[in-house]
């Protein structure tokens, strides 16, 4: 009803510097509140992208096989020396979480590129694979067929024409982002069907197919730990189940961060509860008070006809503009400080390998508003209570100002 | 038009039960004006709260032209509170944040059966009656206590009650405002009909009513 929440901003015109106090104090918390939920969204949904873009936690290459450790461990090294393709199928270690197999050649004269220059050809599993495709920036609209090779960053063969390689027809399916790493940048990556039927023209020093092209072999395994284990468990496990392998481990600070970043989550969750709680806790204290202080007009209402609900409800809508400007303001202060910083941010979290992406507007909109009925909550319920209790009492003892 | 029946109201006290009210019975007859007197402390605001539906009696009836009042429930005494009764306090009971049309237009706003213009258009014509047509838009703290009061029965009159229930709505007031203020509540009483019960110290104005109540200990003695 108009007039009752016409009384309840009165009201609240009443007593200016405490309203302001009531808005500032909520607006901090749902400004944290907001802010926290943006940047864990948008850390969490960075993260889903960034984690497996940081490719495996180790790689299991044939004992003896050079290796080139980067911070992306996105594929393995070509070598000579294979393992069989089902090894880890077969060893079920409870340490592994994904191993995905990959079969790489370094070939020269394959049409890729110029003349004389050399690319590695590389063959993934893409029921398995979880290194190559997180690092997709763009790709045809369909699913990756025989035939189709991913090109690295650095070839410009344009998405959907036709290349060459080794006279053989294929289709540019996809082309990854920047790895940092030459040689990924410079190849071409394919099912290993794809790659199987390529094997007849490749050449290796021997003069028939490179050892990691035969059926059933691969160059190595990049491994995921399984949710838990530590690197230590799955090295142990691994040397000690499989034969002639060794086991290579990406840059240990990565498993750092992501335990470093789901800490600093865990920081802002518990901060936001704790906004949260204690908002509420003072809303209700605020609320108890001010209803005490119009004990006599609350009286007063009901002695002229006005029903409980009514009085309650002018209580409550008084507690909902306040908390629900305070939950706006929040918002806008939030959304402040984030641009302020954002940079800064930004620069921090690319810096630890996490590339930052903010929430779409969609999902930030649906987060402030969620920040902000929050807020409007947390008023309504604090002031539900001491409202509804107080109109329960007589309109005399209200007016006398009795308990 | 009014009744009550063994009413009784006990307050309990730290130093244990008051009874304010020790049981009253009392029948008013509709449009009259009656006068209760009694010494502070007597129980006669007490006994007008419980008649006027703001005060539950620990015992008795109260029956207002054949309703049971106590026997509503919430909302239905909330209405009959609205309706059927105007009260008029012993102290100032105006809404502060509300001008003076604002707080009498409040009971017809509240339970709304007309339109806002015509509800507002009633409550000025009640304050241009109290002599209060140049303060509609001014705040209760902005005129004087007697003025204050006038906009009080005002408020009172606005759903057209049955029932006016003063409480010594003059104490406060010098003697030149208590009879001007009287002399309303009596032209409501004879012109509209109005039952009017009032409570006061004043025993020329209680020579006034067709009757005159008076309490003593929570009982009435005569
Ligand atoms: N809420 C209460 N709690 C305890 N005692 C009360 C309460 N209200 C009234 N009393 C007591 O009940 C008695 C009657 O009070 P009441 O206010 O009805 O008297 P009154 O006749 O209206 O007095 P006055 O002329 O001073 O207004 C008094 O003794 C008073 O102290
Ligand atoms: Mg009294």
């Amino acid at each position: 009803m108009r007039l009752l929440a016409s009384l309840a901003l009165q009201n609240l015109g009443r007593r200016k510097a405490r309203s302001l106090l009531l808005i500032a104090a909520v607006a901090v918390a749902s400004g944290v509140v907001f802010t926290g939920a943006t940047l864990m969204r948008s850390i969490d949904q960075s993260m889903a992208v960034g984690f497996t873009r940081l490719g495996a936690d180790m790689m299991v290459v044939p004992d003896g096989a050079l290796t080139n450790i980067t911070a992306a461990l996105l594929t393995v090294e070509p070598t000579d020396l294979v393992l069989d393709q089902d090894l880890f199928t077969n060893a079920k270690l409870a340490a592994v979480g994904r191993a995905a197999p990959q079969k790489i050649a370094r070939v020269e004269h394959s049409g890729i590129g110029s003349h004389h220059e050399s690319a590695d050809l590389i063959g993934f599993d893409p029921a398995l694979d979880f290194t190559v495709r997180p690092w997709l920036v763009e790709k045809l609209n369909r699913d990756m067929r025989p035939g189709d090779v991913i090109l690295g960053a650095a070839r410009e063969a344009p998405l959907g024409s036709e290349l060459l390689i080794f006279g053989k027809p294929h289709i540019v399916y996809g082309r990854l982002g920047r790895t940092g790493v030459g040689t990924h940048e410079r190849g071409a990556f394919m099912s290993f069907g794809t790659l199987d039927a390529l094997a007849p023209s490749v050449h290796g020093h021997g003069g028939g197919p490179p050892a990691a092209l035969q059926k059933g072999k691969v160059s190595g395994f990049l491994v995921e730990l399984a949710p838990g284990a530590t690197p230590l468990q799955a090295r142990f496990s691994i040397l000690s189940t499989l034969k002639g392998v060794k086991v290579v481990t990406g840059d240990s600070t990565m498993s750092g961060i992501r335990q470093g970043l789901s800490a600093l989550l865990d920081g802002i969750m518990a901060l936001m509860v704790l906004m949260f709680a204690s908002t509420a806790l003072m809303v209700s204290v605020l609320f108890s008070a001010i209803v005490t202080e119009r004990r006599g007009e609350l009286g007063l209402l009901k002695a002229i006809g006005a029903r409980r609900g009514q009085v309650v409800g002018m209580m409550v809508t008084e507690a909902v503009i306040a908390t629900g400007a305070g939950g706006a303001l929040g918002v806008v202060l939030g959304i402040l400080v984030m641009r302020l910083y954002e940079r800064s941010l930004v620069y921090w979290l690319e810096n630890v390998g996490v590339p930052f992406l903010w929430l779409d507007t969609p999902r930030m909109i649906a987060v402030a508003a969620g920040a902000i009925v929050l807020a409007s909550t947390i008023g309504a319920l604090g002031a539900l209570y001491p409202a509804w209790r107080a109109s329960r009492r007589d309109p005399y003892d209200l007016v006398r100002g009795e308990g | 038009m009014l009744s009550c029946r063994g009413l009784r109201k006990d307050y309990v006290t730290e130093r244990g039960e008051v009874a304010a009210v020790a049981g009253i019975d009392l029948d008013v007859a509709a449009g009259r004006y009656t006068a209760i007197i009694g010494r502070s402390g007597s129980g006669k605001s007490s006994l007008m709260a419980m008649i006027g539906g703001l005060s539950r009696p620990s015992q008795g009836q109260v029956t207002v032209d054949g309703t049971d009042i106590w026997g509503l429930c919430e909302n239905d005494l909330a209405a009959f509170r609205n309706r059927r009764i105007g009260f008029v306090f012993q102290f100032a009971s105006l809404l502060p944040t509300l001008r003076l049309v604002d707080n009498v237009a409040l009971p017809a706003m509240l339970h709304r059966d007309r339109a806002r213009s015509a509800i507002y258009s009633r409550a000025a014509s009640l304050l241009a009656q109290m002599g209060l047509g140049d303060h509609l838009d001014a705040y209760p703290s902005e005129v004087s206590a007697g003025e204050q009061r006038r906009a009080v029965i005002a408020r009172a009159l606005i759903n057209e009650p049955a029932l006016i229930l003063a409480d010594e709505p003059t104490s406060d007031l010098d003697e030149q405002t208590e009879i001007e203020i009287m002399d309303e509540l009596l032209a409501v009483n004879r012109e509209r009909g109005t039952t009017l019960i009032l409570v006061t110290h004043n025993l020329a104005l209680a020579g006034q009513a067709e009757r005159i109540v008076h309490i003593a200990h929570g009982v009435i003695v005569a």
